[in-house]
């Protein structure tokens, strides 16, 4: 196991080399400058010169990759050409807002996804339950998460008045507690940041888990098929299983190993949907910032972005192929 | 058994507890408690700026907020209860004498202004250090070429200050207003910061900065040695907000006092107008206009460049983009509000003498422009879209490319499009406003790394411009860019569809603005000229 592990960490250095270099080259690809892009229509002759001199653009691109490959081994990703700030810190602050959304999503994705799923594919001759949670399904699929976040906040925040309009809540008070373990001196304090990042991530968390959950309960409701159709259940009917023992110990069971390749792609999905949601609630986070980095040609800020993108879903699905063997004895790692 | 029943239960309840925790834990929080001491805050729905170094960013939103924390030697005059972008008044200065050769500027100081947090009392170095970093393109400097006019700075004694320029310079006073190139930052606080001085700004203005957090908001407070007097706003929280549609529905909740939107539609209008909140006009915000490169076929015969102007309903495009008083029908290349302004005549809507003078120029049957490039952000893909299907009528038929906006700044410098859609504002006066679109040194080359404006590549007005440079009657002057106005009307190379106010949203209820909301004051900054003059209401 733990040299499987190791193979498969050495195996994502180039994974992810190969993925920086990717986005390094793209982003100079794309037209346009991070100069003209700063200074828009107000970019005179001079100015540009001197911009793209000082943010050393003018090197020869060989240079500036290999330039950017030694500081990225050292972790430094330089400073965000925009704003100046340190590109690693950027992201430390943005990372755990976009980390809360991603999970708390999974979670609403999962609860209501994999109940819809696995009752559609056991009622699925009976027009009354099946069709309706079907068709909610692909309601989910098909709305988009920008109009389900605007529909949410104009009855939740600004009709009903219980959720906030825009910001992530205290989440750097809360993480600053937890870290100086002021957190358990003043638990009040920590409790009343949590609660207001809570009250920040909730929305958002819905629209983003409802949107995905259409797409779980799909695949989990074609993997619920594919397995209630085995010659075990079967064999576990005929010898006279109750219907939910057969489901619950049998089915379900034999069930996760699909859902957890689900899952695993989900990451990437939902990092994806982080984008939209972050952007209609107004939330800090990496999706939109690596938006606006690409849009601002900020190369240095949607480098690093990438970069983390990239190792979280690296991470993620290591993670998922190492589940496998938990829920499947049958699958062994050497 | 048993443990199944167990399993069943322990699964349901804990998806239920879960959504519990999610929902109820967020509702229960609530709304955070309201201020206990009732400060008196105004909450602004904006994008985020890049930087709080005035001299370092062009973006919209950060001369807005710049406006709040720093301020210049001249001012934007207050007459009759309006402000006015053609004439200057004391700031930061007392008073000022010109040399009998217009070249020496000597600047009377204001005593006692203080910089915020502690770094002293304003003086004539902090002037000489502000306008000589700019000057010397200290990197992230961009206006630089603003004060290229400038000699010598010299302190005469802490609050005198002479400026030395290379010759007459009759925008003199305009440079130096609070705005852009005009702020005047602490010397003692740049040069301790250096690169930090971006997010820990020190000026003279009515707010301090407090902190930012980075995607989410600037806070400011009230500077209680603002040689105004303290403004009677106590912060001011400038949210990150890029979508217009959440700007609305924060501003009818109550979450925001202001929007500074990123375009005014109709629909924008409506909706601000439903919810019983005012917009506030400021002139002369900028200008949408054609340039017709008069170098490139088939644009170089001027009876095509007639048969485009022919070809547009200026009026149809104005209307669509900005109903009713929106926006301003434009009515010369220099807008309304800049020195030097005269309306110019155009030729008129007229698709029948458009297809006839392409006839007669040898294209009866049209011509295509393939791969036109045009932004995909802001007014330009709308506003392009409305003209291609006017050309079309005519023949012209235009095969758009919409890209990013960085690459359509780049590919218009590349002189890829023959007729180029611009936007933009600048000092309020003819002579640069015309300089940096129709110098020939401003003509793009992308031979040469020439990245100038002058998009039309017009050559025909160097010699005006050189002389009204020199002239040092305002009424010479006048009649020189009146001229200038006539050849461009003459030569058909310029035409402008729209003068698009500044505009932000307010809730009344909450905020009183001193002036006019309907063009009440002209401004540059992208915002009030007086913020410390808002009031917040309860």
């Amino acid at each position: 196991m733990l040299q499987y592990v190791l193979r498969r960490l050495l195996v994502a250095v180039p994974m992810l080399l190969g993925a920086m270099s990717i986005v390094f080259f793209a982003m100079r690809i794309l037209p346009g400058d991070p100069c003209v892009s700063m200074m828009g229509d107000q970019a005179t002759r001079e100015a540009l010169a001197d911009c793209t001199r000082n943010l050393g653009l003018q090197r020869p691109l060989a240079v500036q990759y290999a330039d950017y490959l030694w500081r990225s081994a050292r972790l430094d990703f330089g400073n965000s050409l925009r704003q100046g700030y340190p590109v690693s810190e950027y992201i430390a602050r943005m990372f755990p807002h976009t980390l809360i959304l991603v999970l708390s999503s999974a979670v609403v994705a999962a609860l209501v996804g994999i109940p819809i799923g696995i009752v559609s594919a056991l009622k699925r001759r009976s027009p009354l339950i099946d069709y309706p949670l079907r068709i909610i399904a692909l309601l989910g699929l098909s709305m988009p998460v920008f109009w389900l976040g605007i529909l949410l906040l104009i009855v939740f925040s600004l009709r009903l008045d219980l959720f906030p309009l825009i910001g992530g809540g205290d989440l750097e008070g809360a993480l600053h507690m937890l870290r100086t373990g002021e957190a358990f001196v003043n638990p009040g304090d920590f409790l009343a940041a949590v609660g207001d990042v809570l009250h920040h991530l909730t929305l958002p968390a819905l629209a983003l888990g409802f949107t995905l959950a259409a797409t779980i309960s799909r695949l989990s409701r074609s993997a619920m098929l594919e397995v209630i159709s085995q010659d075990y259940i079967r064999t576990a009917r005929a010898k006279g299983q109750l219907e939910r023992a057969v489901i619950y110990k049998h089915a379900f069971r034999n069930m996760m190993v699909p859902l957890l390749t689900i899952v695993g792609l989900f990451v990437a999905v939902a990092l994806t949907g982080t984008v939209l949601t972050e952007t209609v609630f107004t939330r800090p986070g990496l999706g939109k910032m690596l938006v606006d980095a690409i849009g601002a040609r900020d190369y240095p800020l949607a480098q690093g972005a990438i970069t983390v993108f990239t190792m979280t879903i690296i991470f993620v699905n290591l993670v998922v192929d190492m589940l496998y063997a938990v829920v499947d004895p049958r699958i062994t790692y050497r | 058994m048993p443990s199944l029943l167990r399993s069943r239960f322990a699964f349901r309840s804990i998806t239920v507890l879960a959504l519990l925790l999610l929902v109820g834990l967020g509702v229960l929080a609530g709304p955070p408690a309201a201020f206990a001491d009732k400060k008196k805050v105004l909450t602004i729905a904006a994008k985020e700026p890049d930087t709080l170094d005035p001299h370092t960013s062009t973006l919209g939103q950060s001369q807005a907020i710049s406006r709040f924390l720093y301020r210049g030697l001249t001012r934007f005059a207050i007459k009759d209860g309006r402000v006015t972008t053609a004439e200057v008044e004391p700031d930061l200065a007392e008073s000022w004498t010109l040399s009998p050769d217009g070249t020496v500027w000597t600047f009377k100081l204001r005593k006692g202004v203080q910089f915020h947090k502690g770094f002293g009392e304003m003086t004539a170095e902090d002037v000489k250090f502000s306008f000589e970093r700019q000057i010397n393109r200290t990197p992230g400097t961009r206006y630089g070429v603003n004060l290229e006019v400038i000699k010598s700075i010299e302190v005469v004694d802490p609050y005198t200050v002479q400026i030395v320029l290379k010759g007459f310079d009759a925008i003199f006073l305009l440079r130096m207003v609070g705005y852009q190139q005009g702020y005047i930052v602490s010397k003692k606080a740049v040069e301790k910061l250096g690169e930090q001085f971006k997010w820990n700004p020190v000026g003279t203005g009515p707010f301090y900065f407090e902190r930012h957090t980075p995607r989410e908001r600037v806070v400011l407070r009230a500077f209680d040695r603002f040689y105004g007097g303290r403004p009677s706003i106590d912060e001011v929280h400038w949210f990150d907000v890029p979508e217009d549609a959440t700007k609305l529905i924060g501003l009818e909740k109550g979450t925001f006092d202001l929007l500074y939107p990123e375009a005014v539609t109709a629909d924008f209008a409506d909706q601000v107008k439903k919810m019983g909140a005012i917009i506030d006009r400021r002139g002369p915000g900028g200008q949408e206009r054609f340039y017709i490169d008069m170098t490139k076929p088939p644009f170089d015969d001027i009876r095509v460049r007639r048969a485009f102007m022919h070809a547009i309903d200026r009026k149809a495009i104005k209307e669509t983009m900005y109903p009713g008083d929106l926006a301003r029908l434009a009515s010369s290349c220099v807008p309304p509000g800049y020195f030097g302004h005269v309306p110019m005549t155009f030729p008129e809507y007229n698709p029948e003498k458009a297809r006839k003078l392409l006839a007669e120029a040898g294209h009866p049957n049209g011509f295509t422009i393939k791969n036109y490039f045009i932004s995909k952000s802001f007014f330009y893909p709308k506003v392009l879209t409305l003209a291609q299907e006017q050309l079309r009528k005519v023949g012209i038929i235009v095969e758009l490319q919409v890209v990013e906006h960085a690459t359509f700044h780049e590919n218009i410098r590349k002189n890829l499009d023959p007729f180029v859609l611009y936007g933009g504002t600048r000092i309020t006066d003819a002579d640069p406003w015309l300089s940096l679109f129709f110098d020939s040194k401003e003509i793009p080359d992308p031979a040469t790394g020439n990245k100038g404006s002058n998009f039309a590549h017009y050559r025909g007005m160097d010699d005006l411009l050189a002389a009204g440079r020199n002239e040092r009657d305002q009424k010479k002057r006048a009649g020189i860019y009146a001229e200038a106005q006539k050849r461009l009307e003459r030569d058909l190379v310029c035409l402008p569809i729209s003068d698009v106010p500044n505009q932000w949203a307010r809730n009344p209820k909450r905020v009183s603005a001193p002036f006019d909301p309907d063009y009440g004051e002209f401004s540059l900054h992208y915002g009030y000229n007086y913020p410390e003059m808002l009031k917040v209401l309860n």
